[in-house]
């Protein structure tokens, strides 16, 4: 019963917390182009805030409490962009 | 103006790359220079296609050309590489043109175009070559920025354009300039060798 109750909390607690997505983008040299990347993500209704980085080629991705971005909705919002998603990380 | 460009039908001419950006943006682009002008609205209805209307104007103290166009630009090929990007464009529209595009009279024609480009951080170098009827457009352009500007940053970069364009000039034009870049928003000031001024400004939207 104990486990089950924390297995229930723990699993309602994940749901509540913001998520951090880590995205290796591939060809982002162009501070102007990759403001596309920016206002994408921005336009999503579970980003909270979005970070680029030239210098280490990849985007930061905070989401709202309770909400999330899938690996699919990602790759696509970075192809739609004009890029190419490397690797996607999250924590 | 002697012409009548009542509406724009179909493809045309560009000043300095970024013909298609992310899917659902638009573009502004305002090319000027004493000789040539070159304005143009465009929307990217994929991340692969934009769809506007461009407006191109070329003038000398005997010559004075317009036309304007309802141009498609493609994203032929892009090659993202962990440092750098390779883009080739093609562009295609019609539209009309004033009567000394096709010696005394005004024309509703085609236009045709390809453009190319390759950059980093720091080393640019782009290529287009356009035409319309027995007009062409041909542009090389080299860029060096000194510094790898980060995203919030302001980024400069040094670059030379050769610019020959029939009628204008029958030999290159050459045009050192300064770009600089600032979120959504690029400017380019330069003046030719020949001492004419150049201003353009691009907005992503």
């Amino acid at each position: 019963m104990k486990a089950l109750i924390l297995t229930s909390f723990l699993f309602l607690s994940s749901q509540s917390i913001a998520s951090e997505i880590h995205v290796k983008v591939k060809g982002m040299v162009c501070s102007m182009c990759a403001q596309g990347i920016q206002k994408k993500f921005t336009a999503q209704k579970a980003v909270e805030s979005v970070k680029v980085n030239l210098d280490e080629k990849f985007v930061l991705i905070h989401t709202k409490k309770g909400e999330e971005l899938s690996d699919e909705e990602v790759t696509k919002i970075i192809s739609e962009a004009g890029y190419n998603v490397a690797e996607i990380k999250r924590k | 103006m002697k012409i009548l460009l009542l509406f724009f039908l179909l493809f045309s001419f560009r000043a300095f790359s970024h013909p298609v950006i992310y899917k659902g943006g638009w573009v502004f682009s305002s090319m000027n220079m004493s000789e040539l002008s070159n304005n143009y609205l465009m929307y990217s209805i994929t991340q692969k296609f934009s769809l506007g209307l461009e407006q191109w104007r070329m003038s000398q103290s005997s010559i004075h050309q317009e036309a304007g166009f309802l141009k498609l630009n493609h994203l032929l090929w892009r090659f993202n590489q962990e440092d750098s990007q390779l883009n080739l464009y093609l562009h295609g529209g019609a539209g009309l043109g004033d009567k000394k595009f096709s010696q005394d009279k005004n024309v509703l024609g085609f236009m045709t175009g390809l453009e190319g480009d390759w950059e980093t951080r720091n080393l640019y170098v782009a290529g287009k070559y356009l035409q319309f009827h027995d007009t062409f457009f041909s542009q090389v352009r080299f860029g060096i920025s000194p510094r790898k500007a980060s995203f919030e940053e302001l980024q400069t970069w040094f670059m030379l354009q050769g610019l020959i364009a029939k009628d204008i000039q029958d030999t290159v034009m050459i045009t050192p300039m300064l770009r600089f870049f600032y979120h959504n928003v690029l400017w380019e000031m330069g003046s030719s060798t020949r001492g004419d001024w150049m201003l353009n400004l691009m907005i992503h939207l």
